[in-house]
């Protein structure tokens, strides 16, 4: 791992976060603009990228990683790949491989929440401990107001 | 193409094997009727809406 993460003090980082974006073989398009929107992302301080990795699963079920300084013309995600810590381990490649289907490419994303950082060092020296957090799907919230709103049946 | 040796034999972050995620892969998934999902999520977080406990 670079030093990249050590450089901050602990009590100053925001939460981290990882996403696996699947791209089933014959859906893939790439078109540059996820791009656009994570530079978007990096350069507003909401998020500090630390690891970005491609993997591809073969139909046997092998699995290869490709760093981002691995792709020949990176364009403008160079400027990005300077700054990644290589966070990520063998045995965790291994483990968000296995979310994957046999023939597709994937990204994998680890970043930094940076808008949060202040309000967690604010929480921590305030004595605050993290005792939960997660992430609500949007179908659970749908659930959620779909049921206030449906009718009450009689005896109910 | 061989990992970096900097991530050969280090102790892993992630802890375990990772599943698929499928009401996500659902969430994104465009469905026949986008803008009254959009209306329903809106709705459910917009300020005020009544809490029961």
């Amino acid at each position: 791992m670079t030093d990249t993460m050590t450089d901050r003090s602990l009590d100053e980082l925001g939460p981290v976060d990882y996403i696996v974006v699947e791209f089933p073989a014959e859906a893939s398009n790439f078109t540059g603009e996820m791009v656009d929107e994570l530079l978007a992302l990096t350069e507003s301080g909401t998020v500090r990228l630390i690891d970005v990795l491609i993997l591809t699963k073969d139909a046997d079920g092998s699995i290869e990683a490709t760093e981002l300084a691995d792709i020949d013309d990176l364009g403008p995600l160079q400027a990005v790949e300077a700054q990644l810590a290589e966070l990520l381990a063998a045995d965790d490649i291994e483990h968000l491989a296995a979310a994957m289907d046999p023939g597709s490419t994937a990204g994998v994303l680890i970043w930094e929440n940076l808008w949060a950082a202040p309000f967690a060092s604010a929480a921590r020296r305030s004595g605050g401990q993290l005792i939960a957090d997660g992430r609500i799907p949007i179908q659970a919230i749908i659930a959620s107001i779909k049921a206030d709103e449906a009718p009450i049946t009689q005896g109910d | 193409m061989p990992l970096r040796a900097a991530r050969v034999g280090r102790v892993g972050v992630i802890g375990h094997p990772v599943a698929k995620t499928a009401v996500v892969a659902k969430a994104v998934t465009p469905g026949p009727a986008p803008v009254a999902k959009t209306a329903v999520v809106a709705a459910a977080v917009t300020p005020g809406r009544r809490r029961r406990i």
